[in-house]
């Protein structure tokens, strides 16, 4: 199946995490993600935070008239930046399951470089809670803000 | 069978915006159903879109992308005047992950229509719809006078398919 050529073992998968975390390398987890590479985003650490960021593409364009950025893709943008928040900063080796994702869109995302960032609102045993947000200019004025649930064992 | 204006333009337009440009283009969405207040699409998987590399599950954001297309159009199909419907919020829930190399089917339907709010509903299946990967909920701004409307579309549509024609 050509799908599986693709697939990284999963023991692969912990040292790759486990390497990313030591060098303090969070692309190294996006690399892994070919969804990451779909929407073109790129990973980086400032000040000890973790910031995501989306280069304009045309094929994220959800509606050409504006021109604005998918909804969707805004979405799946917003659940990566969970998904590596959680894998860089928690001590897990499993891959988070996402359990449900509520995004609010509060502006319209336009075509040009989005950011976002996430933040950890609790971790238990089984589940973790995030809070992300989109912006683009400023980020006191977000495009958009999501809370996601991942569990995790 | 009664010819109906709006529906027999709004399919083609549809189908161009969707299909044709921006995301829908890239990750290959075909719309199979469009009626009023409800439209379905289908998603065929591609190894782009894996989100789990162990497993080969695609990314939930393309579960979001289908739905939220779905809902979007559905919302849109029961408007008087074509134009845009801005979502306001989706959420989404996962009953569970999406096998690998199979289609995922989708459908989104209009379930209230108010003055200024459109309430949807969708749904995305593989095999079987009682047995879904994902449920969501979606609301939608109902703008009167549009900026922004189909027509927008179809023309940056046409001038990216044919350049010189501006």
């Amino acid at each position: 199946m050509s799908g599986d050529k693709n697939k990284i073992k999963a023991e692969d998968f912990t040292k790759n995490l486990r390497e990313a975390r030591d060098s303090s390398s969070p692309e190294k987890i996006l690399d892994m993600i070919p969804y990451g590479n779909l929407i073109g985003s790129k990973a980086r650490l400032c000040e000890e935070k973790l910031n995501l960021m989306l280069d304009p593409r045309q094929s994220n364009i959800g509606n050409p008239s504006l021109p604005a950025i998918h909804g969707g893709v805004i979405a799946g943008f917003l659940e990566l930046a969970s998904i590596i928040e959680v894998l860089y900063w928690l001590e897990i080796d499993c891959f988070p399951k996402v359990i449900d994702f509520s995004i609010d869109y509060l502006r319209p995302a336009r075509y040009k470089t989005t950011y976002a960032s996430c933040e950890i609102l609790r971790q238990g045993n089984k589940l973790v809670n995030t809070s992300v947000i989109a912006w683009q200019d400023n980020k006191n004025l977000p495009v958009a803000s999501a809370r996601c649930h991942f569990l995790i064992n | 069978m009664d010819f109906n204006l709006k529906s027999s333009f709004f399919k083609p337009a549809l189908k161009m915006a969707m299909e044709k440009t921006g995301h829908g283009r890239k990750l290959g969405f075909s719309i199979t159903g469009v009626s009023d207040g409800s439209v379905s699409l289908v998603y065929p998987y591609d190894t782009e879109a894996v989100g789990n590399p162990v497993t080969g599950v695609i990314h939930g954001g393309v579960i979001v992308s289908l739905l939220d297309t779905c809902c979007g159009c559905a919302a849109m199909s029961i408007m008087e005047t074509p134009s845009i419907t801005p979502t306001v919020d989706l959420r989404l829930d996962y009953m569970h992950p999406a096998e690998p190399m199979k289609p995922v089917y989708a459908s989104g339907k209009v379930y209230k229509i108010t003055a200024s709010v459109i309430f949807c509903r969708g749904v995305a299946w593989q095999d079987d719809t009682a047995n879904p990967i994902a449920h969501c909920v979606a609301n939608f701004m109902r703008i009167g006078a549009p900026k922004t409307n189909l027509s927008g579309i179809f023309k940056a549509g046409i001038s990216r398919m044919i350049p010189w024609a501006k």
